[in-house]
This record gives structure tokens, sequence and C-alpha cells, in this order.
């Protein structure tokens, strides 16, 4: 696969899985071009070890783990209500409130449930993340459960 | 509602930027420029200073040891703080980014404490190698004063190194470990997450 192909494969992806980390729309296109530039940087290292997504996948939530070394821009970023954002930001006001759900998650629940509704198999999250199988499969669980929580009482 | 399907619905309906490569390679330009910089503005003042000084040296000729071995350690203060400082700029960038978060993680605290012991380490040897030299390299030319002005010039001096030493030297510790300590506890709550079943 070609830097290219990889990159247009793999963008939205990566961008859902910052978006649901960080909940900003400027920040996670940051992460994930700044994620891209690594994949750019360490493709011709890629050994085939492991699937190529899952090998971009590892790369991003690295980066979306570094992330808070920025933290304090969240709360500057926060304040003002970009209004040329609004306008990309989805108008579907559920998918907005799962987003910002996920968002408020500790943060390895964020990548683990971000990947799993990306359709990422368990057996890959586990090799992503470096937790066992068994472990990932009850944590989705527990996720998921907590977002029904979240949406039940969203929805009254 | 709720179910399983709902929620991946939900999150792959999500609007989403185009990939735009143009974009991309501006941003690796920026981002390869803004490296080169950064090395550049940490290093250019620590270097011009260890250049005034051999110029000093060149020009003035000084004639006691004291002044040469005074030089010599201003300048090693600073070509030390240099190493140690861009050893640790690059540290984080040799991780692994490829590594489980798991591993990952363990990486970042690994460096993070690492750094926190030099960052400590690098700025007392830094603060003692660079008042000696000075104080060293000062002897020869308050030598040939008269006795009331070298008092009072090494009074100041003195006084300056007091308030170095004392205020600005662990105030500047305490500022960078501050800033190291709340990422450091930041990564080990992560790594909690992941431990905790």
């Amino acid at each position: 696969m070609t830097f290219d192909e990889i990159y247009k494969t793999y963008w939205q992806k990566i961008f859902r899985l910052c978006l649901g980390y960080v909940n900003d729309f400027d920040w996670a296109k940051d992460i994930a071009q700044e994620t891209f530039i690594i994949v750019w940087q360490q493709l011709p290292n890629f050994r085939n070890e492991s699937a190529i997504g899952t090998w971009i996948f590892r790369i991003a939530t690295n980066n979306c783990l570094r992330q808070i070394k920025k933290d304090k821009r969240i709360s500057k970023a926060a304040l003002p209500v970009d209004l040329q954002e609004e306008k990309q930001v989805s108008i579907e006001p559920q998918i907005r409130y799962l987003y910002q759900c996920i968002a408020e998650l500790p943060e390895t629940d964020r990548i683990i449930i971000s990947l799993e509704l990306e359709d990422v198999r368990q057996a890959e999250i586990a090799i992503i993340t470096g937790l066992t199988e068994a472990n990932i499969r009850v944590k989705i669980h527990r996720i998921k459960e907590k977002l029904s929580q979240k949406f039940k009482t969203y929805e009254q | 509602m709720s179910s399983n399907i709902n929620f991946k619905t939900l999150w792959q309906q999500q609007a989403v930027i185009e990939p735009d490569m143009k974009d991309l390679m501006e941003r690796l330009q920026q981002f390869k420029k803004s490296n080169i910089n950064l090395l550049i503005r940490t290093n250019i003042s620590l270097i011009t200073t260890s250049l005034l000084i051999g110029i000093i040296w060149y020009y003035y000729q000084p004639q006691f040891i004291t002044t040469k071995i005074g030089i010599v350690t201003i300048i090693l203060a600073m070509v030390t703080f240099l190493l140690a400082q861009n050893k640790m700029f690059a540290q984080f960038k040799k991780i692994d980014n490829t590594s489980d978060n798991h591993q990952y993680l363990q990486n970042l605290l690994v460096i993070g404490d690492k750094q926190r012991f030099l960052q400590h380490t690098m700025m007392n040897i830094y603060f003692t190698m660079l008042l000696a030299g000075i104080c060293l390299y000062m002897y020869e030319y308050t030598s040939r004063m008269t006795i009331l002005a070298g008092i009072i010039t090494y009074t100041v001096t003195g006084a300056w190194i007091a308030f170095v030493w004392f205020y600005l030297r662990p105030r500047t510790i305490k500022k960078q470990q501050a800033r190291l300590d709340d990422l450091i506890s930041k990564f080990e709550g992560i790594n909690r997450q992941m431990l905790d079943t």
C-alpha cells in the first residue's frame, strides 16, 4: 500500500478516533495530521508483522495518549464558541452527544470504544492497546452500558 | 435505542473533513521547519555566549591561570547544559510510536523519570559551574582595581550569585519539575486505567 492509498483509506477513521478522544474539530484534525506525518515517516520501517490498519491505529492512539502534554489547550479552546467550526460539526444532536460522552470517558476507554465503533475486531483492539482480549471484552461491555445510561437520561 | 448497532451508526455518521494531501504536505514542511527552528533557538544563545567568551580570550589575552580556568568552566557549563537539553529533547522523539498503548505509556513513564533526574542534576551542575567560572574569571580584572573597587565588584557579584543560587535556581528547578511531575502523574493515571479490570 502506498502512503497515498493509506491516507485516503484511513483518514476518516483516524479523524473520527481523534474527534472521539478530544471532541474538538480543529484539535482532532491536528492530531490526525500528526498521526499521518508519523505514518509517512515510519512507513519504510513497516515490516508487515501486523496488519497495516493495526499499525496505523497504534500510532494514532499513542498520539492521542500523548495529547495530555498539551492539555492546557483544551480549556482555552473550549471557551469561545467558534462559529465557523459550528458549521462543520454534525448537525445531528445525537451524534454530537455521543462524541461528547465518549470524550468524557477515561482516556483508555475513549480509545477502546472508538476502535470498537470503528469496527475494529476485539482481537485487534487487544493488540493495539496491549491488553488481553478478555479484558477488552469486559471493558467494551462496561463502556457501552455507561453510554446507554447517559443516552437514557439524555432522551428523557 | 442505545444498542450496539445504533452507537456504531451514530459514530460513523459523524461528518468528517475530507483528506487533503496538499494540506498534509504543507503541515509536514512546517513540522520539519519548526523542529529545526526549535533546535536553533535553544542552541544559538549558548553558542553565541561561548563564542563571545572565546573572542574575549583571544583579544584580551588573560595573564592569570584563574581567568583561563574560569573561561573554560563557563564554556563547559554551557556545553554540558546544551548537550543535556538536546538529549532530553530527543528522548521523547525516540519512543517507538508503533508499540502498543500499554508499552508506549511505560516508555513515556521511564523517560519522564529519567528526565526528572537529569533535569535536577543538570541544573545544579550548570549553576555551580557557571557561578564558579564567573568568580574565577573576574579575579584577574578585579585584582588590577583599587581595593575598594574590588570589594564593591565582588560584593555586587556575590549578591547576584546569592540571588541566582538561593532564588532563581530552586525556582527554575521547581518549575521544571512541577511540569514534569504533572505529566508523569497523568501518564500514571492512564496507566492505572489500563490495568484496572
